[in-house]
């Protein structure tokens, strides 16, 4: 096999006020023709260094020490801008991160995606065109000529990374660099783009360097996988086979399994109970509004939480699931329905451990405060709890003077939680607190949840979209569609017998053991139909859908025993295959 | 391959200017040269000596002294008018930027009509109701600062009211005055103080104008704008009277918005 791409010793690093910082140390790897190659690590390993050096998208204050990127025999880094620029968009692509910042705003996607076209080639308007609507029906865009007509704020998440497969494809280039294409994505519609990239590297033979954070989503798409760990490259090799027998220490801290909750709640005894829940937003809070708009964001759900277990609530972005967990703290005041606590005010860990703490207040501060705020008045006492809390979090008590901004994401966590609980509460809800961080960090955050939730017993609603991880910590699951719950069972029964075919759409889009992401077909895009209002929400989507579905609202059946209850909303209740 | 720190020349430059101008202003409440009004008819309008630093005025007394005196006057007007103008702005722009609502728009409201006039019209029409003096002025200026420092807390506030720190200071069960000038008005300080030196800069500049227009320190003070307009009729036979005042105000001014460039820089 040819190789497309070969890295030599490559070495970059910057130039900053406190010296020499280097980010890539001497590291070598090549990209064979037609060759999907992975590149897995956590964030600061290099791994986007890689690809930007690669693309000549390096900042300013960066600078190469040595080493040469042969493309097709040739060292791009001794390439002048000018000849870089023919091999920019043309012989090399990008597809990024963000699909929500790597689309100009201001411009239609259709000239946005025939812009590598008008550089790079000769055609004409018409011949671009045609190419655009082309690209765009390859990459399964639904309607692509009025598509081409639209601005990105108009499409969804999926639909703007389908756009950037097609703008990075439109030139048929030799190498497709992908940089966390899907990090950004639900699970259902990452599902979608890795078919995707995989139908067009089966049919136009193009090679895909892929960097991803996910093991899983590495292993069922590359043939090969490069391990990075501080600017090194630590272990390369087949891509099943190094993930599943990892030989270096950090690859299997990396291939380390989700801890597992082996802790069963036995007396189910509702500590929170939820009848018919309703929750609104309001939309255009404006004095001069005429009419107050109001979006139903949760729609009629009733469930109970049971002492000492932890629930999941699992749905992709926009079903209210996060809505839910804000109500059920008192931060959404807006709601009807009944929501009755036996226990303290319960308490909430953030998503995003970069916002969640004070940024103008040292850690011992924010820490006494929710002691402040129960009463405690002797401060010697809250210092002492402050510290004992610090060490049961696995910190220790010199954090007391640090600001949030000098610790790193999983120890900004790590304070959420013990946050939660010096508040002193018996219930915690969890907002997706490990999808912000790295997978070795993931699992570390998570052995404290498991470690507290055993010794304090601490009931917990755990919210997140990632499928693994609510299979490893929870005990029964909740499956949200559209601000309804869909599915109610224990978690076992629910990944093992999916009854809803939402459910059962996502537990498909999970990526783990050996399974590879096969080729999608050319038109797996769906377009959302027209919803009626009386009929079940999933209507639109569900390929078991009949004509009671569009009209009737489906009830919650049992499809379980009593003493372990499988909720069901749809008429069809599948059977597995 | 090591580089050097950056130096925040900014800073220090406006600090060590601000600092030797604050004393000689302090020094001047305590001791000056000559008198503040201590007239002599045999050195009149004299230029810059041994004797006289900065020259003599059509009275003999001597400039020098009186800029002392004068810029004393110029940054005690300043720091209150600030301080009125921060306090209340912040007060208020706390309160609406955090509660927001239909009280949040007609406060707004109110703030957009008067920060839509010349502040030095309005300060005149203040004073024209109250009368001259010191003490006018000030109040006359601090009510006109309020808007500004207003609108910054209350664009501050709103950004961070939705961040999370501020939902779990809630699901803590702190209040909402707590959660106001406890957990989110720590965050403003840098853009107050950017803001209050930018204040600074135009309560100097609105002082001597309205002393220049003869409304503000009643003569025989001192004051630098008041100074000024003296100046303006011996323009010609005495330029350093209408030099050194000016060149005080400059200075002042100077150094205020390097310190705040400075401490842009940081933040």
């Amino acid at each position: 096999m040819k190789n497309i791409l070969e890295i030599k010793d490559l070495t970059v690093g910057f130039c900053e006020n406190t010296g020499w910082h280097q980010v890539l140390n001497k590291i070598s790897f090549d990209i064979g023709e037609g060759e999907i190659v992975g590149i897995v690590g956590e964030s600061g390993s290099g791994k986007s260094m890689t690809a930007l050096t690669i693309m000549h998208l390096l900042a300013e204050n960066a600078v190469i020490k040595e080493g040469e990127i042969l493309f097709d025999g040739q060292d791009l880094l001794k390439c002048g801008d000018d000849r870089m620029r023919c091999v920019q968009g043309n012989d090399i692509s990008m597809i990024f991160q963000e699909p929500m910042t790597s689309l100009n705003p201001v411009q239609k996607i259709g000239t946005q995606i025939g812009e590598a076209l008008r550089l790079h080639t000769n055609l004409n308007n018409d011949e671009i065109q045609k190419r655009v609507i082309e690209s765009m029906e390859n990459v399964g865009l639904p309607k692509p000529a009025e598509l081409a007509g639209k601005y990105p704020y108009q499409l969804s998440g999926g639909m703007r990374q389908r756009v950037m497969i097609a703008m990075a494809s439109i030139c048929s280039p030799k190498l497709l660099i992908a940089d966390e294409p899907t990090t950004a994505l639900d699970v259902t519609v990452q599902m979608q783009i890795l078919k995707l990239l995989r139908r067009f590297h089966d049919e136009t033979g193009t090679s895909i360097l892929f960097i991803s954070h996910d093991l899983n989503v590495v292993r069922a798409l590359c043939d090969r996988v490069i391990v990075m760990y501080r600017g090194d490259i630590v272990e390369t090799g087949d891509a099943v086979e190094v993930l599943r027998h990892p030989k270096h220490d950090y690859t299997k801290t990396l291939v380390a399994a989700i801890p597992k909750n082996t802790n069963v709640p036995v007396e189910k005894n509702p500590v929170v109970s939820v009848k018919n829940l309703n929750v609104y937003y309001n939309e255009g809070r404006h004095l001069f509004s005429a009419s107050k708009k109001k979006k139903h964001v949760i729609k009629n759900i009733s469930f109970d939480i049971y002492d000492g277990e932890i629930l999941g609530v699992v749905g992709e972005s926009g079903c209210g699931k996060s809505t839910l967990g804000k109500t059920l703290t008192g931060l959404n005041r807006d709601y009807t329905g009944e929501i009755t606590m036996a226990c303290k005010r319960p308490q909430m860990v953030f998503q995003d451990p970069f916002g969640s703490l004070n940024p103008a207040k040292k850690l011992g501060w924010i820490m006494e405060e929710p002691l402040k705020l129960s009463g405690i008045r002797d401060k010697k006492s809250r210092i002492a709890m402050v510290d004992q809390m610090l060490c049961q979090i696995g910190l220790d008590e010199s954090y007391k003077n640090r600001y949030a901004h000098e610790l790193s994401g999983g120890q900004r966590q790590r304070v959420s939680i013990g946050l939660a609980l010096l508040a002193g509460t018996k219930f915690i809800v969890a907002d997706e607190p490990v999808s912000a961080l790295d997978v070795t960090v993931q699992s570390q955050i998570l052995d404290l949840i498991l470690d507290i939730h055993q010794k304090q017993n601490v009931t917990m609603m755990f919210i997140s979209h990632d499928l693994n991880v609510v299979r490893g910590i929870c005990h029964r699951v909740i499956v949200m569609y559209l601000g309804e719950i869909v599915e109610v069972a224990e978690v076992h029964e629910i990944y093992e017998h999916p009854r809803h075919p939402y459910t059962q759409l996502l537990l498909k889009a999970i990526l783990n053991g050996d399974g590879r992401v096969p080729a999608g077909t050319k038109n797996s895009g769906k377009t959302t139909e027209e919803v009626n209002n009386e009929g079940c929400a999933y209507y639109p989507r569900c390929p078991y859908h009949s004509d009671e579905c569009l009209f009737h609202r489906p009830e919650m059946k049992n499809a379980g025993t009593d003493k372990n209850p499988h909720l069901v909303k749809c008429y069809h209740m599948l059977t597995v295959d | 391959m090591k580089v050097k720190k950056k130096h925040n020349y900014n800073l220090i430059i406006g600090c060590v200017l601000t600092g030797i101008l604050l004393l000689m202003a302090i020094i001047g409440q305590f001791w000056t040269p000559y008198g503040e009004t201590e007239m002599n008819a045999a050195a009149k309008n004299m230029g810059p000596s041994l004797a006289h630093l900065m020259g003599t005025d059509n009275f003999g007394r001597d400039i020098f002294s009186r800029v002392m005196i004068g810029s004393g006057n110029t940054f005690l007007v300043a720091l209150c008018t600030v301080a009125i103008g921060a306090v209340f702005g912040t007060i208020i722009g706390a309160l609406t930027g955090y509660f927001g609502g239909w009280i949040d728009e007609v406060i707004m409201r109110i703030n957009d009509v008067i920060l839509s006039f010349p502040s030095i019209l309005l300060a005149l029409i203040f004073i024209s109701l109250l009368g001259g003096g010191t003490y006018n002025i000030i109040l006359a200026l601090g009510v006109l600062f309020i808007p500004s420092f207003a609108r910054i807390v209350r664009s501050e506030m709103i950004r961070c009211r939705d961040l999370d720190f501020v939902r779990s200071a809630k699901v803590m069960g702190a209040k909402s005055f707590r959660i106001i000038f406890v957990h989110i008005l720590p965050n403003t300080w840098v853009s107050m103080l950017t803001a209050a030196m930018i204040g600074f800069n135009n309560a100097v500049l609105a002082e001597a104008s309205m002393s220049y227009l003869g409304l503000g320190v009643q003569p025989p003070q001192a004051s630098l704008g008041r100074m000024l307009s003296e100046a303006q009729s011996y323009l010609f036979n005495a330029p350093w009277y209408a030099i050194a005042p000016g060149i005080v105000i400059i200075l002042i001014i100077l150094g205020f918005s390097m310190i705040s460039e400075g401490l842009r820089k940081i933040s």
